[in-house]
């Protein structure tokens, strides 16, 4: 099962710190779902990709969106 | 009065008071850069010539006030010997305002204090119709307040959309702060209308699988803006300029336009009210194909 993290209450830089915090806790390689809104896309997707992890999927939910995190690495 | 101070009095930048025998000292700023060495001459220079205070101005320039008749030439030579000059006035080309552009600046796109540098060496104080000012964001956020000047300059990212790696996410129309972005899934097309663009780049940034590119990085340019009575915005002209060079050459003949065509004490954008834009499109477009 992917864990899934919930940012849709938080603001920048909040947002971006609990999705490091978040992928601090997966392995390299590992999946995690992002629930973010609108106004948290562009900082988040753009921290992530400069932090060399890959967004993998992204669907629109009822007032957000979720977006699928591949962080950086090789399977261990 | 002596014939040093009269004759400084002569060159403009010294603001007459309202207190008789005083003067407001305007100094040469560029892009509000200056080293600790100079904030501390400016310093010395208020409390030596001045009533120890300095003025900051709407566009980053610095002024001494309360400084007496007798001390403009002392003031001037004293401030020399760290690179500050003196400011300008009357109908000529002004403060060139920048922010810290890309050299500091996360969201930079172009470097705004070196264009700036090369603006005030070329133009500084030289004469045109009415003052003149030109103004540099390094980026579409704009806090240099581009449209309110004679000139203004912004960094620009233009995307583009090559379709293959894209899955019609929706993320690059979520983010668009103009709404300039259609993603039609069913015909597996996004379409960006570049004219409603205004060069930010957050879809390219935020785009997931770089299906959404840059297309064009460089300099927008915007011409006709003022605040003062009687404000105007400028509206952008010629297409991206990818360049410095291409800066500077399409700077000097909007200024050689404004030569040509303004009125003495018009102001450019009202120039620009009279001839139409498209007059000065193509007196650049010209300029700039020579020059290249
Ligand atoms: S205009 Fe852009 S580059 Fe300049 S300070 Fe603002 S955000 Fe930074
Ligand atoms: S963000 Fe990228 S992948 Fe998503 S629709 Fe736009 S171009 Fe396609
Ligand atoms: S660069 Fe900015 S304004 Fe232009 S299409 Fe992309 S998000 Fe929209």
């Amino acid at each position: 099962m992917i864990p899934t993290l919930d940012i849709t209450k938080d603001v920048c830089p909040m947002t971006f710190v609990k999705v490091k915090m978040g992928l601090a806790k997966i392995p390299p390689a590992g999946k995690l779902n992002v629930l973010l809104a609108e106004d948290a896309l562009k900082n988040v997707i753009s921290s992530l990709k400069q932090e060399g992890h890959r967004v993998s999927g992204v669907s629109r939910q009822e007032s957000a969106f979720l977006i699928v995190v591949e962080k950086e690495g090789e399977r261990p | 009065m002596n014939i040093d101070d009269y004759k400084e009095l002569k060159k403009g930048g010294m603001m007459r008071q309202k207190e008789a025998g005083r003067f407001s000292v305007r100094l040469h700023i560029v892009g509000g850069d200056l080293s600790a060495e100079q904030l501390r001459a400016i310093c010395d220079a208020a409390e030596k010539f001045g009533r120890g205070t300095v003025h900051l101005t709407a566009r980053q320039g610095v002024e001494i006030p309360n400084v007496p008749t007798e001390s403009l030439a002392a003031v001037k030579e004293f401030l020399g010997t760290t690179g500050v000059g003196v400011g300008v006035c009357g109908p000529t080309v002004r403060t060139v305002t920048a922010c810290q552009g890309c050299r500091v600046c996360p969201s930079g796109v172009i470097d705004a204090p070196e264009l700036a540098l090369a603006v005030d060496r070329e133009f500084y104080g030289q004469p045109v119709p009415h003052k003149f000012k030109v103004g540099i964001s390094g980026c579409a956020n704009n806090c240099l307040k581009a449209e309110e000047n004679d000139i203004g300059i912004k960094g620009w990212i233009e995307p583009r959309w090559g379709g293959k790696a894209c899955t019609f996410c929706g993320i690059c129309a979520a983010v668009c702060p103009s709404k300039a972005i259609e993603v039609s899934p069913d015909q597996a097309v996004v379409s960006v209308s570049l004219a409603g663009c205004i060069g930010c780049g957050d879809c390219i940034e935020s785009c997931p699988t770089r299906a959404m590119g840059e297309g064009n990085r460089g300099y927008r340019l915007y011409a006709g803006g003022k605040f003062g009575r009687v404000p105007l915005l400028g509206r952008k002209i010629l297409r991206i300029l990818c360049s410095p060079e291409e800066v500077m050459a399409a700077v000097r003949s909007v200024i050689e336009f404004y030569r040509a065509e303004g009125r003495s004490r018009e102001r450019f954008g009202d120039t620009l009210m009279r001839t139409g834009f498209p007059a000065l499109d193509s007196r650049i477009t010209e300029r700039i194909a020579e020059s290249s």
